[in-house]
């Protein structure tokens, strides 16, 4: 009797929490089931009679008249500045966390309290002029304009600070001794054991340079130079004729964050824990 | 040994010190002078006008809006976000398996793009979506739902709970985890069960969870540019015009990067002010109910 009650309940709240996840993935499935409609179901079915790949072969072929626009290049670019970006930021972080937490050095206290005072200060200040050094450095929509101000990122050295700080010293001595140099140390010793806490801030970091808007659309001008995330937002208005290919470029927009997080997906759970602590 | 680690400490600390004294310190320095000028972004040429700028900002009727879009931002996400995490961390912790699927799924709206979802949620409000059609087929109803000042900002807002919830989410799940089991029995031997359990003693033993996920989502109500910028762009009538739409089109759009920047600053004091005020209702809050 108690069996099949609580039976009853587990079969209950797995139907609750399908359905939850249903209305959760819902807004993807939308997006993924409109670029993939023919062009007269886009928005008026929500699951569409037929498969159509039309919205990504106008996207890819570049649209046409005045609405051409470079998608597959601003998907290129997209690609490159979050790439470039995210790993500048990995590299300083990991050799300033290292410096914070294993070197000890005059001076490393200070440092680190001044990051933890720079993190929450509000960046919008910044956002005027840094535009205008960006300008005067000659960086204009440049690559580098997208890429430098976005190469040192505060949280991930504080998560990679406290993280080397629970690593144990004796590890770090006993390769000292075994005559390795501190990059050697760096590369060979202390990335292999941060494997979960890398894989999850590299994660976050590539998602969220991946979207930015405000700053890649201040910084770039010219059509070739602009990231998937600008060109979208930008053509959203224009292309209101055209939903199939905003699905389609969404979609473009999503996947590599998810194909990302799949792959990445077995050591989700031991790096969010750290990164949730 | 010891001089060359703290040589050595400097050399690797060297990119963020490098970085920030371009990238925060002088823009800091830069941004603090140009807030009190007149400045146009192109003109050589600029006064300094004092407090000018904030004194025109405090009467401008869109900073006022900016003010008061955050707060019915607030008012709508927070209680949604926090609610709606908790429920899907429950489910997550209740599940006898597969708890790591169902959180995996519900964390991700989380990477979405806020461009990409508001192109969803538009298609999906549109005029004659299948949910429009079906509204004013079965119950007449004709709802301009980005038109509406009302609505708009509440679209929003769920917009933001969607992605966010199930971040939040995994913050309580670790809140659920750390409580004893014996903390249960001994409330079911005095008679706690079913709501009577959740509200005193899960509740008071989230607490630390629930501050978190309230002061992370105050904060970030602060902060919204994509979502309106690409919906709504701000309208109608302002009714979802953030500060950082109005700190962009001010500096960027009209060009006065003087006065956009005293109102990045007003931002600033606001935002310090609403979170520890906030911080301190919590704390007063959890402190009446024995909460710590």
């Amino acid at each position: 009797m108690v069996g099949s009650n609580t039976k009853l309940k587990i079969t209950l709240l797995y139907i609750l929490a399908t359905t939850v996840l249903l209305i959760m993935v819902f807004p993807y499935l939308y997006m993924v089931l409109g670029s993939l409609a023919p062009w007269d179901q886009v928005d008026r079915k929500i699951i569409p009679t037929d498969l159509s790949l039309k919205s990504y072969e106008w996207l890819f072929s570049g649209g046409d008249g005045n609405l051409a626009r470079p998608w597959l290049r601003a998907f290129f670019n997209s690609v490159f500045v979050t790439l470039a970006s995210t790993i500048l930021m990995l590299a300083t972080a990991i050799m300033v966390g290292y410096a914070l937490a294993k070197l000890k050095f005059r001076g490393r206290h200070v440092i680190n309290n001044v990051i933890l005072f720079q993190m929450f200060y509000p960046a919008i200040i910044l956002l005027i002029p840094l535009f205008l050094i960006v300008k005067y450095l000659g960086m204009y929509d440049t690559y580098w304009a997208m890429i430098l101000p976005k190469a040192v990122n505060l949280w991930a050295i504080f998560m990679y600070t406290n993280f080397f700080r629970s690593l144990p010293d004796e590890i770090i001595e006993a390769a000292k001794i075994d005559g390795a140099s501190q990059l050697k140390i760096i590369w060979k010793v202390v990335l292999p054991m941060s494997k979960s806490v890398t894989t999850i801030i590299f994660l976050f970091l590539f998602m969220e340079r991946w979207v930015e808007l405000l700053w890649d659309m201040l910084v770039v001008n010219s059509e070739k130079m602009l990231t998937l995330n600008v060109l979208l937002a930008q053509m959203f208005g224009p292309y209101g004729g055209y939903p199939g290919p905003m699905y389609a470029a969404s979609v473009l927009l999503t996947l590599p964050i998810l194909i990302l997080f799949i792959i990445f997906s077995k050591n989700f759970k031991d790096g969010m824990q750290f990164v949730l602590k | 040994m010891n001089k060359s680690n703290a040589r050595l400490g400097w050399l690797f600390a060297s990119p963020y010190l490098i970085y920030s004294a371009i990238f925060f310190l002088f823009p800091l320095i830069w941004a603090t002078y140009l807030a009190f000028t007149n400045w146009n972004l192109i003109a050589p040429d600029y006064e300094f006008v004092g407090i000018q700028n904030f004194i025109e900002a405090f009467f401008s009727e869109s900073v006022r809006a900016a003010f008061f879009v955050t707060y019915k931002f607030l008012f709508m996400f927070v209680p949604i976000v926090v609610i709606g995490s908790l429920f899907l961390a429950m489910i997550i912790h209740a599940l006898p398996r597969f708890k790591g699927l169902y959180s995996v799924a519900f964390f991700l709206p989380y990477l979405a793009s806020g461009v990409a979802s508001a192109i969803v949620v538009n298609g999906i409000l549109s005029y004659n979506s299948p949910f429009n059609i079906w509204l004013r087929g079965t119950f007449g109803l004709d709802i301009n739902w980005l038109g509406s000042p009302i609505l708009a900002p509440l679209i929003i807002a769920l917009m933001m709970a969607w992605k966010f919830a199930g971040y939040y989410a995994l913050l309580f799940v670790a809140g659920l985890e750390s409580i004893p089991k014996d903390v249960y029995e001994a409330a079911a031997i005095d008679g706690a069960v079913g709501f009577k359990r959740f509200w005193s003693v899960t509740l008071p033993m989230l607490y630390p969870s629930f501050y978190t996920v309230t002061i992370l989502a105050v904060g970030l109500m602060f902060g919204i540019f994509t979502e309106p910028y690409v919906l709504t762009g701000g309208g109608p009538e302002y009714a979802t015009h953030t500060w950082q739409l109005e700190i962009y089109q001010q500096a960027f759009a009209k060009m006065n990067a003087g006065y956009g920047t005293s109102i990045a600053v007003i931002n600033s004091v606001v935002t310090f002010a609403s979170i520890f005020v906030f911080r301190k209702i919590l704390e007063k809050w959890g402190a009446r109910h024995g909460w710590e």
